[in-house]
């Protein structure tokens, strides 16, 4: 077994990750109005994309697999004696402590969207570490993609 | 009037205080301010109005010169058919929003009961409980206030019209070529900035009136803490059914912004059935459009087409959904997919395959590929 190849449910939870990952950053991407502007929304099959609730929705959906997925393997890895590496999924601490930062934003913004009060200016620091973490995940898996060559990994 | 436990509330409790035991001095729940009395809400008794424009006078006096005015040429988007909205140069207009333009008199003649009935209607933001525009916005510069004041902080919007076009009333308005965009990437993102009523933010933190509810001479509005107004529009709206001959019970019919998009802070009551009055308004709308348009067409064909789709900015008066209400039951999905996940795994940790790495590696199955 090489270094970076324990995946559990073979290559269909390895590429639903990825898959999942690009659906959410698309989606989370389609927050800012420029799907329409940009013509994504114009392209054949993506005129949902021009609707601000549908993106919306689809981001809390594609993060609710996420969450699915990690809690599958979280649950797999308290199990298996050792250490492994799996297949998909960040791979250094980097990657684990921005999906943590993100996912502690975004329970902010889901409680904001029930209605919860937070300050103002809270929030908008809230959204901008959201956003940024994102940018610094995606950065940081590209730039691992491009400098391993093989390893696709995020984190 | 009490209000109703829902699912909603039974979820906004739960996450108030999972957010109150996080993180105290930061976050309260809407709950604790309405029960607080922090919460204002106002009431438009629309019996009273006689349109005078009283209002829209002084809200454009106070207002209307802290609204940005672009500066020199403004920048040309990309790609061009992102629309430059300048009201600069259209300040005077006050029959409908305008970022210059807070609030606007929907004058009416309705034709109800066989006889011609007119109806004014002071139309500015709603001031939603939970707004769409403060929550899909992605930057946190529409923002609603502890008071129920919903507001955009022009010092960072970026001015996308995400907050319009999310509004069931399609509320905020552009002004292109000024803001925090010109200093970014004028021309690949952003157009100006959104303008919308605050119902008078500074004034009321001082513990002031709103300008439009104090020199009102019929005393179309009233505000105060949002209990006290739910009953006095509940009140004023069964007087008003009763004296309609549509029977006490019918008086949800006679209000408007009680339960639109899951609640406002904009309660208007009305002596005709909103029902009534939004065909009305609609057809007074389509009446104003096909003017504009044909208006447009002679000069310009090709600005007349697109004017078809464009904002009117005047306001329906049609009954609203909550168009959060999906965020409700997402979450319950957010909540529930890690649980999933977690029997999922342990689903697989003990059913009769024994799946660990080194069985799954000799058997070469559950094996990863690599892109």
């Amino acid at each position: 077994m090489s270094k970076y190849d324990y995946s559990p449910g073979g290559r269909t939870f390895y590429w639903v990750y990825y898959l999942t990952l690009v659906v959410i950053a698309f989606s989370g991407m389609g927050q800012m109005p420029i799907l329409k502007r940009y013509y994504i929304a114009d392209l054949p099959l993506m005129t949902w994309s021009a609707n601000f609730y549908t993106v919306a929705w689809l981001h809390y959906l594609v993060v609710a697999l996420l969450l699915a997925l990690l809690a599958w393997r979280f649950t797999l890895n308290s199990r298996i004696p050792g250490k492994v590496a799996w297949a998909w999924g960040p791979r250094s601490w980097w990657g684990w402590t921005l999906l943590a930062i993100l996912f502690c934003s975004g329970v902010i913004k889901v409680f904001k969207n029930l209605g919860v009060y937070f300050p103002p200016s809270f929030l908008v620091v809230n959204d901008l570490i959201h956003i940024g973490s994102t940018m610094a995940f995606m950065i940081s898996g590209l730039v691992r993609l491009f400098l391993k060559g093989k390893q696709p990994a995020i984190g | 009037m009490a209000r109703n436990l829902s699912r909603r509330s039974f979820l906004k409790g739960g996450a108030a205080a999972a957010a109150t035991l996080a993180a105290s001095p930061l976050v309260l729940p809407q709950a604790v301010q309405a029960a607080t009395g922090q919460e204002l809400c106002t009431v438009l008794d629309l019996s009273k109005c006689i349109g005078c424009e009283s209002c829209v006078d002084a809200c454009r006096e106070q207002w209307q010169d802290t609204v940005l005015v672009p500066q020199g040429p403004m920048p040309k988007p990309f790609p061009e058919r992102v629309p430059i909205e300048d009201w600069s140069k259209k300040k005077d207009v006050q029959d409908r929003l305008t970022p210059y333009n807070f609030l606007y008199i929907e004058m009416l003649e309705i034709d109800y009961k066989g006889e011609s009935r007119e109806l004014n209607i002071p139309r500015r933001c709603m001031h939603c409980l939970n707004p769409p525009c403060v929550d899909l916005c992605p930057f946190g510069a529409s923002r609603v206030e502890k008071n129920g004041v919903v507001h955009i902080d022009s010092e960072i919007c970026l001015g996308g019209a995400k907050c319009r076009k999310v509004c069931p009333w399609h509320i905020p308005q552009r002004q292109s070529g000024v803001g925090i965009y010109l200093d970014l990437m004028p021309t690949l993102a952003g157009n100006g900035v959104m303008f919308k009523c605050h119902r008078c933010l500074p004034l009321v933190k001082e513990g002031k009136q709103p300008r439009c509810v104090e020199v009102c001479p019929e005393h179309v509005q009233s505000i105060g803490p949002r209990s006290q107004m739910l009953k006095k529009a509940e009140a004023l709206a069964r007087q008003m059914a009763k004296k309609d001959g549509a029977g006490e019970d019918k008086w949800k019919d006679y209000v408007y912004g009680l339960e639109e998009n899951g609640g406002t802070s904009t309660i208007y009551v009305s002596p005709i059935p909103f029902a009534v009055v939004a065909k009305a308004i609609d057809k007074q709308h389509r009446e104003i459009k096909q003017e504009e348009i044909a208006r447009v067409a002679k000069k310009n064909p090709k600005k007349a087409k697109r004017m078809k789709k464009s904002n009117l900015g005047r306001p329906h008066m049609h009954r609203v959904a909550d168009a959060m209400a999906n965020a409700e039951n997402l979450t319950y999905a957010l909540a529930l997919a890690p649980v999933a996940g977690v029997v999922a795994g342990f689903t697989k940790l003990f059913s009769k395959l024994n799946h660990t790495p080194s069985s799954e590696a000799s058997s070469g199955q559950d094996k990863g590929g690599q892109a």
